[in-house]
């Protein structure tokens, strides 16, 4: 299967500021990519020239097999960062007007409506005035005009900012159902704890360059197998004398090995085991937000 | 090309739907009805009395005294509302200080005007003297009126030492002049012209032009308002996901011009008609009204495309008014110019008006309907420079659009504008 979007070689300044360095990439068709990075990484600059919004200074991007994109509008659904909606138009008119400019028909458009409404919970609220809408309405309806297409590819730049947890909740489910039809989602956060619920695939950028690109458990085994926490019973001395260990840390009654580079937990469990009483012992999977944490922290005092 | 008509489509109807517009395209003809009824039904005697005004006169000739009298009572007699009283000061020895005096008392606004009738008026080169102060708006009619009382006296004076009858005079004076049409047709059905009429083909190319400022400036003000809206709602992005920025733009001004084209037919229409009901035929011919589309369809489309471009870089509607102030001086200069350019079609100040393109329509409109022979190489060759400025005002508005749309927080330096039009 071809993928739904590639970057290759993408760079992209604002006077004498680079905001996208270098940035290439590959979206897989059909599977939630979470976009990372703090604040200033590039994000949003980035999924703007998807949208060709703006345009690269070079580099190549060629949304869902093509490199013209402005033909692919009504196949590509976004939501921007800086978003709104009319606010003196009704959330079905809303909706109903930006149906007919990505194209749809007038029967289309009415049909769809409804359903997007509906699924979205403002089936009650469609005649009511944007601005009358709270907060969370209002973004439950961007989500909706973002969708009204039925795109096969969805970019979301920070999607989550501002709901609550039971729209969050909604929000997710309508996200992952739309990956289970086949669809493509792509979306941008710096709420890791987000990203690493629903994302197949990250790539985490800072400064506009990529530091860590690939699925949730490519990276977690490639970061989780320094750290092990264990409780034991006997002398613990001997913890510091084998080679695979490099460092032992006491925690609240246990302790924190961090392991050599290279070794396996599984041989410091064997060494252990017969010698001294093991309580408990765990392999430490490192959280999303702790490898973006370390990560972006060492690439910017790298840099700075 | 459909989403382009979409976009058209809901800036026609939004703004349509606004109570300010529906007051302001209805009102306006209505007010400016109100006005022209109100200055031409109420006579001045209407507006109810005014009090008396004093008019000091000096008379050395000794013999006037009486016949001044005269004049000023059979004035008052005839409009009591709006009297105007006559103070006989006989000559002093010092007639310098009377006369200080005297000026003093004017400046004062005790007495509205001092007159000195001059020794040999009568029968030699005397003159009336007559000296006034401030000139308040609601005296207009009343200088007039004095100059008579304090004349006629004296020319029935010099008729009586000439033995000639005032009557006789005033019939050698009076020589009808009838203004008529110069219409085909036998002299039986000539159609007289009346003085409304005159001032009214005299106001005709006004009209025009006014409608073209409306026409473009008005609804062009619209499309600033408009992107402005969209950007600081946050929803201009929204739309550019889903549009290119041509389409977006190519809708809005297709929109907007057809807000205009409407305003210009409710204000066009009631007009027409109620000339027509007047019997007042205008007769302009076929030239002028194409000319008016053409020139409306390209200054509209040069305008709007500045002030998106304009409305772009801005956050708020403040913030843009500023920008706008030499846009306005430069729309402004027609209106006041008006009357010279519609007199003098063809002098060079009018021509060289009619290349600058921003007010290319609005000249070019006075010119032509104030003198439908205008060279017509001229109408082409301003339609062709209008024709040629509008894609690169577009290309430019594009260009800053694309950069300054996303630009929030602090307005970017002109500077900084100049630069985007650089970058590919």
């Amino acid at each position: 299967m071809t993928d739904a979007l590639v970057l290759d070689d993408v760079c992209k300044s604002f006077g004498p500021v680079r905001a996208v360095d270098h940035l290439s990439a590959r979206v897989p068709t059909g599977c939630v990519y979470g976009f990372l990075g703090p604040n200033g990484a590039g994000k949003t600059t980035t999924l703007r020239m998807v949208m060709d919004i703006i345009r690269p200074d070079s580099g190549r991007i060629e949304v869902l097999g093509d490199g013209r994109r402005a033909a692919q509008q009504s196949r590509i659904g976004y939501m921007p960062e800086e978003r709104g909606l009319y606010r003196k138009m009704t959330a079905a008119k809303v909706l109903t007007y930006f149906g007919q400019i990505k194209g749809m028909s007038d029967r289309q458009v009415a049909d769809r409506a409804r359903q997007w409404l509906a699924r979205v919970g403002l089936a009650q609220a469609a005649n009511r005035k944007v601005e009358d809408l709270s907060r969370g309405m209002h973004q439950k309806l961007q989500f909706a005009v973002t969708c009204i297409n039925e795109p096969e590819l969805v970019i979301l730049d920070e999607p989550f900012s501002g709901l609550d947890p039971v729209n969050l909740d909604a929000t997710r489910g309508i996200i992952l159902a739309m990956r289970d039809q086949g669809k493509t989602i792509i979306f941008s956060t710096h709420v890791m704890h987000e990203a690493e619920r629903i994302c197949d695939r990250i790539l985490l950028i800072n400064r506009g360059r990529p530091i860590v690109d690939g699925t949730l458990d490519q990276i977690r085994a490639r970061w989780q197998a320094g750290t092990v926490s264990v409780e034991l019973e006997g002398n613990a001395d001997l913890l510091a004398a084998l080679p695979i260990v490099e460092r032992v840390t006491p925690v609240d009654r246990g302790l924190e090995i961090t392991l050599s580079p290279e070794a396996d937990p599984q041989q410091l469990l064997a060494e252990l085991v017969g010698r001294v009483t093991v309580v408990s012992f765990a392999v430490k999977v490192p959280s999303l937000h702790e490898i973006f944490v370390n990560l972006v922290g060492a690439d910017s005092e790298q840099n700075s | 090309m459909n989403r382009i008509l979409r976009v058209a489509q809901r800036e026609y109807i939004e703004a349509v739907k606004t109570k300010t517009f529906i007051v302001s395209v209805l009102m306006t003809p209505v007010l400016i009805g109100v006005i022209i009824f109100f200055t031409s039904r109420l006579s001045l005697d209407a507006i109810g009395p005014r009090p008396p005004r004093t008019v000091a006169v000096t008379d050395l000739t000794g013999r006037l005294g009486d016949h001044l009298k005269a004049s000023f009572d059979q004035y008052n007699e005839a409009h009591p509302q709006r009297r105007i009283v006559l103070e006989l000061l006989p000559p002093e020895p010092d007639l310098d200080a009377l006369l200080a005096q005297a000026k003093q008392r004017v400046r004062q606004g005790e007495w509205h005007a001092y007159a000195v009738m001059e020794e040999g008026i009568v029968d030699g080169d005397g003159k009336v003297r007559l000296y006034t102060h401030s000139k308040r708006a609601a005296d207009i009619d009343i200088s007039g009126t004095i100059d008579r009382l304090l004349t006629q006296p004296v020319v029935d004076m010099r008729c009586a030492l000439r033995d000639l009858s005032p009557a006789l005079l005033a019939e050698i004076r009076y020589v009808p002049v009838e203004q008529l049409a110069a219409d085909v047709g036998p002299a039986s059905q000539d159609t007289r012209m009346s003085e409304i009429d005159q001032v009214i083909k005299m106001m005709v190319p006004f009209f025009f032009m006014f409608l073209m400022l409306m026409g473009i400036f008005g609804t062009g003000q619209q499309m600033l308002s408009s992107v402005i809206e969209e950007k600081s709602s946050r929803v201009i992005e929204m739309l550019l996901s889903a549009l290119t920025p041509f389409q977006f733009m190519a809708g809005k001004i297709l929109g907007l011009a057809a807000i205009g084209l409407t305003v210009i037919t409710i204000w066009s229409v009631p007009a027409v008609l109620v000339l027509g009901l007047q019997g007042i035929n205008l007769d302009l011919g076929v030239a002028l009204p194409i000319c008016f589309v053409i020139y409306y369809i390209l200054g509209f489309l040069l305008f709007s495309s500045i002030l998106g471009a304009l409305g772009s870089i801005c956050n708020t509607i403040k913030e843009a008014q500023s920008l706008m102030m030499p846009m306005t001086l430069i729309l402004v200069l027609p209106t006041v110019a008006w009357f010279n350019i519609a007199q003098n079609p063809d002098a060079a100040f009018a021509r060289i008006l009619s290349y600058v393109p921003p007010i290319t329509p609005m000249v070019m409109i006075l010119r032509i309907s104030a003198s439908p022979q205008i060279a017509a190489l001229e109408v082409v060759a301003t339609i062709l420079l209008l024709a040629a400025s509008v894609p690169v005002a577009m290309w430019m508005a594009a260009k800053v659009f694309r950069t300054g749309v996303f630009m929030y927080g602090k307005r970017p330096a002109l500077r900084e504008v100049l630069r985007w039009l650089g970058e590919k």
